[in-house]
């Protein structure tokens, strides 16, 4: 049988509360129970204490169900859920804890940034250059020969009749047709009355720079 | 993680209102540091139950106190691989709540207000004695408690916690814990007259030798 020791009247009156809760040692709870014995004030003190311990742990009068605190806790380890709730009046927040689910990297960000300030500018030249007239050119500079009209006949006129044209302007083809219907003609005198006949379209002479020019086709906007 | 033998220390096993036993609890933080959400929700459950009462009487708001169980099972999601079983998980989940709650309350300005010490309310009744009256007369008057002798108050008498337990859950000195349930009885004596019954006073010498040993 271990003996026990009584203990002191204050020491004993210190422990009182885990008496009552059932959570002492054995040791301390043998030497209070012997104090106990024979000390009255002790018993009454006792005897509150469990009453304290009693009517605190009174069943409850609301239950708390855990089940929605339980999914928001989960929506916020998930990271479906913000850290901590936006408003907290009374507590302070746990700044570290909302940081760390907060805070994203930067660098995803920077380099979405990147990449549409890069699409915008190559957009902007784009469009820039659709704004701008589109030139085309219709001769080469090969096809130009010094003393030549280059002449354009009516699209539907037949081979016939252009014949008879330059026959009684007193011309001969020395070119082409080019890509465009375009013939050389010769000799450039006859450039006067080529253009007075209304089935010619244009007549040009390549002479000097405007021979050079000439040979570079006239530029004409397409639409 | 090898949970403490109580009957090794000499001590009684707990039984927590609610609890599970102590190697259930141990294996549940054992599933839940491998990720076991089933292990995590069980352990949620039951400490809601135990948490919610006394951390709602102790902030008067239940969102409040929901924030407090869920700050701390956030905390224990993540850290339950560092539980190593040098106390038990509740003293080791209770501790965590303690810091959380303790941190929301000190921030409170109303808290702040309550926590003043000039306020002494005695709390009188003529009515006869009943349980629940004297239910709602204690929570008035534990509200006239400095925070850390309130939260002593709760982790002893109603969630059943030893001594020692409560200065792991706390922080501090075994002897700084009976020191705070020396002073805060003491209070409570004055306010409550159904607790005085007689009007047996504490025995001088038992404050001045809680706070020698606290000295010591």
């Amino acid at each position: 049988m271990m003996a026990s020791s009584s203990c002191g009247h204050e020491e004993c009156w210190l422990l009182l509360p885990w008496l009552a809760n059932g959570r002492l040692s054995h040791a301390e709870r043998a030497g209070a129970e012997e104090h106990l014995r024979e000390c009255a004030a002790c018993t009454q003190e006792l005897a509150r204490q469990r009453l304290m311990c009693q009517v605190l742990t009174e069943p409850e009068r609301v239950t708390y169900a855990p089940g929605p605190s339980f999914r928001k806790l989960m929506e916020r380890i998930d990271g479906r859920a913000p850290a901590r709730p936006q408003e907290r009046p009374l507590g302070r927040r746990d700044a570290p804890a909302g940081r760390a689910v907060a805070w994203r990297p930067p660098g995803l960000a920077w380099a979405a940034s990147f990449v549409l300030a890069i699409g915008l500018a190559a957009f902007a030249g784009t469009a820039y250059r659709w704004s701008l007239p589109r030139y085309a050119t219709h001769t080469t500079a090969a096809g130009g020969t010094p003393g030549v009209l280059h002449i354009a006949f009516d699209r539907s006129l037949p081979v016939g009749e252009m014949e008879e044209i330059l026959r009684s302007a007193g011309a001969r083809v020395v070119e082409g047709p080019g890509t465009t219907g375009v013939f050389g003609i010769a000799p450039v005198t006859a450039a006067a009355r080529l253009r007075a006949d209304p089935r010619v379209r244009w007549v040009e002479p390549l002479t000097g720079t405007e021979e050079s020019q000439g040979a570079q086709g006239r530029r004409t906007r397409e639409p | 993680m090898k949970p403490t033998s109580y009957s090794d220390r000499g001590m009684v096993e707990p039984t927590y209102r609610g609890s599970a036993s102590v190697a259930r609890e141990v294996d549940l933080m054992a599933r839940i540091a491998n990720g076991d959400r089933k292990a995590f929700e069980e352990l949620y459950n039951l400490y809601h139950r135990r948490m919610a009462r006394f951390l709602t009487r102790l902030t008067h708001r239940f969102d409040l106190a929901e924030e407090v169980i869920n700050d701390t099972f956030w905390v224990v999601w993540r850290k339950a691989r560092d539980f190593r079983g040098d106390s038990q998980p509740s003293t080791w989940i209770l501790g965590i709540a303690y810091r959380k709650a303790r941190n929301a309350l000190r921030s409170s300005a109303r808290f702040g207000r309550q926590n003043l010490e000039a306020e002494s309310l005695a709390l009188t009744s003529d009515e006869p004695f009943r349980t629940e009256e004297l239910r709602d007369w204690l929570e008035q008057a534990l509200e006239q408690l400095p925070v850390e002798q309130r939260l002593g108050v709760e982790l002893c008498y109603e969630l059943g916690y030893s001594c020692e337990e409560i200065a792991t859950i706390m922080g501090c000195p075994v002897n700084t814990v009976k020191t705070r349930l020396f002073h805060a009885r003491a209070k409570l004596q004055k306010l409550l007259p159904q607790l005085a019954g007689a009007g047996v006073p504490a025995p001088h010498g038992a404050g001045r030798q809680a706070a020698q040993e606290r000295q010591s």
